[in-house]
């Protein structure tokens, strides 16, 4: 191990090594992963963009918001009735052949976006009125109200009353159920979406959600993004500068609610069916919650490690059937090792490791193997006194 | 026999990904080397001392936690039985049973793609069943449902009734999947046959049910029998509690008000004692001629209503285990029994479904033993048309067309005089009703309903 290797280990610098591996090993992945854990992979992907678009508003702005399914029920539902009622209405398969698949998915990603987008600015405009609890309790209601919607088909029911339809729009508990069909193009022939094996699908969420998370980062180094930190850390302070605080959460909630719109999209596509109870119910909305806390809501990428984290433990735990029956309780202890050790979740776990290892590499220069023990008896020792002191406060 | 035997049933993952597949790509790609590595984790394992997997998912933990821990205790005592027996060919069948978790669709693939199950035994959510159906049908491996309300799952007429995947229908049949227990269309057509045949003189009938497509579907098929029955009456309150609720007051309150002879309800597991208890409390009992409920006729919820249940009320299910006197159901109820007395969180008798779950598991053992293959086309191929004579509840024949049992309802009087082996209410004087595909047709007819039989 040379010194600049520990160097970089140790510092923040220069992290492009580290994202030209990873970018290999995501590229890469599918080849070698059977059809179960490519699955897996893809919803994780997804996942870390819709975290990573919920702490937009979390994280950087300091809105805690509790209604982010909408967001996704919204762009699923679409997504369900454009592969069903708008793609074949629009001739979609005459017109691309056999690549109507795929114009169907973007028709999906694009609509799925617009219409989160639409619901954003409406409920958004409505919530940035109020802060911290109030602001999650009224995302809550909203998110809930939509559930309702969905799971009572109330846009079945006004179309019937309109003289449309039969009264049957979301199918109410049952939700939809659709299929994306083959594209067949030079010569191939596979399906866009295997639901066992999403195996080509794969490389085009990692594509999307790539871009996804590029634009983010793009908007949080931008002043705008600068201006979100300054209203999360004293909203009086940054009014009191020039910054019309509302009107800046409001366009913040309307950016997350089109990136969760897009994840949205993204994920109801790969399991082909949209339905209240898993896309809309306030439990899912606690999903980016619960993944931002873990991974850490003050670092851009923290979501992202949140999103595998909650994915590969809650795939861990399926495997036993006794953990199963007590998944909540094997997260609800996960967060509390979390709250109680990290002070960031996982990506302040990973600064600190980093700054532990750049020590303990001076104290192995300077005091050989036997300092690294010292300094590892040391952390330990450390961690028991802080796990007195907050469990003695 | 077999309209489905150009359809692929491999489940190697290099199949599924259809004509362009996984070894395609990377050949394409010049990167043959890679080809080993690829996971190729098939699972129609070729005999020998491998075990034979079965798989299944039951909702084991909320409202229905009791019904589907039921089902598992049903397929448990079954696979144990056959495995004391020498297993199949000398195979012992293990046997791994898991919630619908949050991700159900995922659960059942990694049932068959990591458990690497030959076989898949399930569920306990109708909604959740019709979703999973495209998964089924491209993990290609033999599922058998054993718990199942709705009937659109066993339906492929989609000519007439659309199809349910594209949007437009409800024909939502699919290949790979059998049913061994009667469900809602059989159901609703006991109770409706029942109200035709016993009160022709009463008119005034009210509907409660559980607020979601179960509850809504019982009550549009037993309209439909009874208007197919030229059964005259009048629909004077129909009200839907929410799923799980701990509190039906106030639409008991609404259903009394209204004054009903008869009131027929879809509720089930914790619903049904909930439903029961309450309405006990309120004096609906006293007030109506009859009460029916579809599938609350079932050992686990009358152990939990103890003595509340009142007598002379028509409480049905799929099975009852003291309804049908035959040799091979007295072992079936035996073995539970035996199995279960020291176990406090199961009711040592066995529930609504475990005719059902009990059969699925002997049709499986016997698709083995006569084909002496885990493929899934030769256990297809088999069970289409399949007659299990030994059935707990007499014989029972897989449709070859539609893969549903031509299995009986069973309707009983409440009774707390009943001998059951734990302190509560159970059925007597239980009449079994069956009903075929033309009868049902026949029935529904103008009612946009599928038979799904």
């Amino acid at each position: 191990m040379s010194y600049a290797f520990r160097d970089r280990l140790a510092t923040a610098e220069n992290t492009t090594w580290v994202a030209v591996v990873v970018a290999a090993v995501l590229i890469a992945a599918p080849f070698f992963l059977g059809g179960f854990q490519t699955s897996l992979l893809t919803r994780t992907l997804i996942f870390a963009l819709f975290a990573v678009a919920f702490n937009l508003l979390y994280g950087y702005t300091g809105l805690l918001s509790f209604g982010h399914a909408m967001f996704v029920a919204v762009a699923g539902y679409t997504a369900a009735k454009t592969a069903s009622v708008v793609a074949p209405a629009l001739g979609l398969g005459e017109l691309f052949g056999g690549l109507a698949p795929i114009a169907t998915w973007l028709l999906i990603l694009v609509l799925g976006v617009i219409m989160a987008t639409i619901v954003a600015v409406i409920i958004g405009y409505l919530s940035v009125r109020l802060d911290e609890i109030y602001f999650a309790l009224i995302t809550l209601a909203f998110s809930m109200a939509i559930f309702v919607v969905f799971l009572q088909d109330t846009i079945g029911e006004l179309l019937h009353a309109f003289g449309m339809g039969e009264g049957n729009w979301s199918n109410g508990s049952d939700g939809l159920t659709f299929l994306m069909g083959d594209v067949q193009a030079l010569g191939f022939e596979f399906p866009l979406v295997s639901l066992v094996d999403p195996f080509h699908y794969y490389f085009l969420a990692l594509f999307v959600v790539t871009l996804g998370l590029y634009a983010l980062w793009r908007i949080v180094q931008s002043p705008f993004g600068m201006i979100c930190k300054a209203i999360r850390e004293n909203p009086e302070r940054a009014r009191a500068l020039g910054v019309d605080v509302t009107y800046h959460q409001w366009i913040t909630f309307i950016i997350s609610g089109a990136f969760s719109g897009l994840a949205g999209g993204l994920l109801v596509t790969l399991s082909g069916q949209v339905n209240p109870e898993a896309h809309a119910h306030w439990s899912f909305s606690a999903v980016p919650v619960l993944m931002t806390v873990i991974g850490g809501p003050y670092s851009f990428l923290g979501p992202v490690f949140g999103a595998f984290v909650h994915e590969y433990l809650r795939w861990i735990i399926r495997q036993y059937p006794l953990l199963e029956s007590y998944w909540q309780g094997s997260f609800g202890l996960l967060l509390l090792i979390v709250v109680l050790f990290l002070d960031n979740g996982v990506a302040g776990g990973i600064d600190r490791f980093r700054a532990w290892l750049g020590v303990a590499s001076n104290r192995y220069s300077a005091e050989g193997a036997g300092g690294v023990v010292a300094l590892t008896s040391e952390t330990v020792s450390g961690f028991a006194a802080t796990l007195q002191k907050k469990l003695s406060r | 026999m077999s309209q489905h035997g150009e359809r692929p049933h491999e489940t190697s993952d290099s199949k599924l990904s259809g004509g362009f597949s996984r070894r395609g790509f990377l050949a394409a790609a010049g990167s043959g080397a890679t080809i080993s590595l690829a996971g190729c984790a098939g699972n129609g394992n070729g005999g020998g001392d491998e075990p034979i997997r079965i798989g299944g998912t039951y909702l084991l933990s909320g409202v229905a936690e009791a019904l589907g821990a039921g089902s598992e205790a049903a397929a448990q005592v079954a696979v144990d039985a056959i495995n004391e027996d020498g297993g199949i060919d000398g195979r012992e069948i293990e046997l791994e049973i898991r919630d619908h978790g949050d991700d159900p669709q995922a659960q059942v693939r990694s049932l068959v793609q990591e458990f690497e199950a030959d076989l898949l035994l399930g569920m306990t959510s109708s909604g959740v069943t019709l979703n999973t159906g495209p998964t089924w049908e491209q993990l290609g491996v033999p599922v058998t449902l054993t718990d199942i309300g709705t009937p659109w799952i066993t339906e492929h007429d989609a000519e007439t009734y659309g199809d349910y995947y594209e949007g437009d229908g409800q024909a939502a049949g699919i290949p790979n999947l059998f049913r061994t227990n009667s469900h809602t269309a059989h159901m609703t057509y006991g109770i409706a046959q029942y109200t035709a045949d016993n009160y022709g003189d009463v008119t005034r009938i009210a509907n409660m049910g559980p607020d979601y497509a179960y509850g809504e579907q019982c009550w549009d098929y037993y309209q439909a029998y009874l208007d197919g029955l030229g059964f005259e009456y009048e629909v004077v309150e129909s009200q839907f509690p929410e799923l799980g609720s701990g509190d039906m007051t106030p639409q008991i309150t609404n259903v009394m008000n209204a004054d009903p002879e008869i009131v027929f309800t879809s509720f089930w597991a914790s619903d049904t004692v909930t439903f029961t208890s309450q309405a006990a409390e309120a004096g609906l009992f006293e007030n109506v001629v009859d009460v029916f409920d579809t599938i609350g006729g079932s050992a686990d919820n009358f152990e939990s209503l103890g003595d509340t249940t009142p007598d002379g009320f028509h409480y049905s299910g799929w099975y009852w285990p003291d309804a049908y006197g035959t040799d091979e159901n007295q072992a079936f109820v035996d073995t539970y029994q035996e199995t279960y007395s020291e176990d406090d969180n199961i009711t040592d008798y066995p529930t609504f479904t475990g005719g059902s779950t009990w059969a699925a598991i002997q049709i499986y053992a016997d698709a083995i033993e006569e084909t002496g293959s885990t493929e899934p086309e030769d256990i297809i191929d088999f069970m289409e048309g399949y007659t299990l004579e030994n059935d707990p509840r007499g014989s029972i024949t897989l449709d070859p067309d539609s893969h549903q049992a031509n299995a009986s309802v069973v309707i009983g009087e409440t009774s707390q005089d009943a001998e059951v082996p734990y302190e509560g209410a159970g059925l007597v004087n239980t009449e079994e009703y069956q009903i075929t595909r033309d009868e049902a047709l026949d029935l529904l007819e103008g009612s946009g309903l599928p038979p799904g039989m």
